[in-house]
């Protein structure tokens, strides 16, 4: 059986909301899928359908090769669910909700003991096995939500934002766990509102912005159309030329904004000051200057203005070397 | 799914409701806490302004009885609308198993707990100087009785946990229902001694019916009609409001 996930046109409504707007989504065998987005985006929504959670009021999705909504079943059956949405038993401790787990799964007594005890150790959770899991820290129950959700060994694992409002070395902590998972062969999608950790774990990304597809593509690619920093400027006078000036240095079209900001991605930590000086040499006087790294945000925004072709607006004239990863 | 594996997976859920009250001193003592609580409350201190308390506590018991067990069906739907508003029930939803076994886990282990409950509140009771006067199988009659009654309660609960928002708003509404039931009957006051529309409602409350049907099982004296009016209004509810839970259950579960 393949492991693949594959939706096309998914559209659903909440009241007069639409979460979803005729999202496609695909995930090969063995890859890791980062479905990217702000708060609000879809993603949730996108996961919720895909496990069978909700229904979807327009397109269709296949998980494994079942359809999600004439075969849940099946669908369930190879799936683990794992993130914000869904949610240990905080009563039990974390011993007994993998038990739990295993046993509804149908493993006998010994059997789902064994599997508790195996990933209690795999997730560093051997020490507070047998707390109550409203005592965790956020981290831990976190590992323990992810773990619960291997206990059958699923071949496509859905995460749902894993590391959402956990601190960054916690957040590192936990994607050491998740390229494990990767690793062991599993299909996975992955949805973040981190641009960092869909670039850390994913194969492929696809941006979602307001239930639409933004963009998608590899880290890489993404990455080289956002440019990872812009420079911006607001000369007092001579603004084409200015613009003229950034467009030689960078080897990149630059953007001319309101409020006469001139704003050019920057994709070599070497062009700004020569930039800057070439402007100063020709008597161009700046009123602002600033190197700005693109918020998440601007990533989108620039994602969703760049031409259909996918290339960023690059003049003819000297390749742009991509930043390394 | 085969029924067996459906059984077993409410037995896990059934297990997996209860274990708290192993796992954590607190919520054991909590759930005991009610039961004493009123019983000392009621029983003790409204039988000590009495003057009479042999008497008071053999007349008081069964409807303190009666009200604390009401009380307790508000858990079914609370812990629903908890493991629906924190996820617990998606996980569940996302796997391959029965989809009635999360349903059947929590009736079950509240049934558990509401036997729990009547038997420490009538030791408890017995401690205050409680006497069951009547023959082992009328006291369990009365028990049962009660049981029933709570179980099909239950079932509303269920209902409203099911439908609410969060599990603040469901122990809201359900309070919101209990409250005329259990003060407006005749658990613990004789209709006798009620005003005027507050007594027609208290004879009509099928609380009524059930508190003084237990104290004729429990402590004695004619049980006339009640046990009949009690059953016909367990039936009735249960017609009502396990198909309605359900449906509800079966669109939220889907």
């Amino acid at each position: 059986m393949s492991n693949t996930i594959e939706a096309e046109g998914l559209v659903k409504r909440y009241g007069d909301k639409t979460a979803l707007d005729g999202v496609d989504l695909e995930a090969r065998a063995g890859s890791v899928l980062g479905v990217l987005g702000p708060n609000g985006a879809g993603k949730t929504t996108a996961v919720r359908i895909l496990a069978t959670l909700v229904s979807p009021d327009g397109g269709s999705a296949r998980v494994g090769g079942h359809d999600v909504t004439k075969e849940p079943a099946k669908v369930r059956e190879l799936i683990g669910l794992t993130g914000q949405y869904a949610s240990v038993d905080e009563k039990l401790t974390g011993r007994q909700n993998l038990v739990m787990i295993g046993r509804l799964l149908g493993m006998d007594r010994t059997a789902a003991r064994a599997r508790a005890a195996d990933l209690l150790g795999r997730f560093g959770l051997g020490d507070a096995a047998d707390r109550a899991a409203q005592t965790y820290s956020g981290g831990m129950r976190r590992r323990l939500d992810l773990a619960v959700s291997l206990v059958g060994e699923p071949s496509i694992i859905f995460m749902d934002e894993p590391t959402t409002g956990l601190d960054p070395q916690v957040r590192a902590e936990l994607w050491a766990v998740l390229r494990e998972q990767i690793a062991r062969g599993a299909t996975v999608l992955l949805t973040t509102q981190y641009l960092e950790e869909a670039d850390q774990l994913a194969d492929e990304i696809v941006l979602i912005d307001r239930g639409k597809v933004s963009a998608r593509g590899t880290p890489d690619e993404l990455k080289a159309r956002a440019g990872d920093r812009r420079l911006e400027i607001r000369p007092e006078h001579d603004a084409e030329k200015a613009g003229r000036i950034l467009a030689e240095v960078t080897g990149l079209r630059p953007h001319h904004g309101e409020n006469g900001v001139i704003s050019v991605p920057v994709l070599d930590p070497a062009l700004p000051p020569a930039a800057l000086r070439r402007l100063d040499d020709a008597g161009i006087v700046l009123t602002e200057h600033a190197l700005r790294r693109p918020t998440l945000d601007e990533a989108f925004l620039a994602l969703v203005a760049a031409p259909a072709d996918g290339s960023p607006e690059r003049p003819a004239g000297r390749p742009v070397e991509r930043p390394s990863a | 799914m085969t029924s067996r594996n459906t059984f077993a997976q409410g037995m896990t859920l059934t297990w997996r409701s209860l274990v708290p009250l192993r796992n954590q001193p607190g919520e054991l003592i909590q759930l005991l806490l009610q039961p004493i609580f009123m019983i000392v409350i009621f029983v003790v201190v409204f039988g000590a302004m009495s003057g009479d308390q042999g008497g008071a506590v053999q007349r008081l018991l069964p409807g303190v009885l009666t009200q604390v067990a009401l009380t307790q069906t508000i858990t079914t739907g609370m812990r629903l609308a908890e493991d629906i508003g924190n996820g617990v029930f998606d996980r569940f939803r996302s796997m391959p198993i029965a989809r009635s076994a999360p349903l059947m886990g929590r009736i079950l282990a509240d049934t558990a707990t509401m036997t729990l409950t009547i038997a420490v509140a009538l030791l408890v009771g017995a401690a205050v100087g409680f006497r069951i006067r009547t023959s082992p199988l009328e006291a369990l009659g009365g028990v049962a009785l009660l049981l029933t009654f709570t179980l099909s309660l239950g079932w509303v609960s269920a209902w409203l946990g099911l439908r609410a928002r969060s599990a603040a708003s469901m122990q809201g509404m359900a309070t919101a229902v209990l409250l005329p039931l259990t003060f407006g009957s005749t658990a613990l006051i004789p209709a006798a001694n009620l005003p005027g529309v507050l007594r027609w409602w208290a004879n009509l409350n099928p609380v009524s019916h059930l508190a003084d049907s237990l104290r004729a099982l429990l402590t004695g004296g004619p049980v006339g009609a009640h046990v009949w009016i009690t059953l016909g209004w367990c039936t009735a509810i249960a017609a009502c409001f396990v198909p309605l839970a359900v449906r509800t259950y079966a669109r939220r579960i889907r």
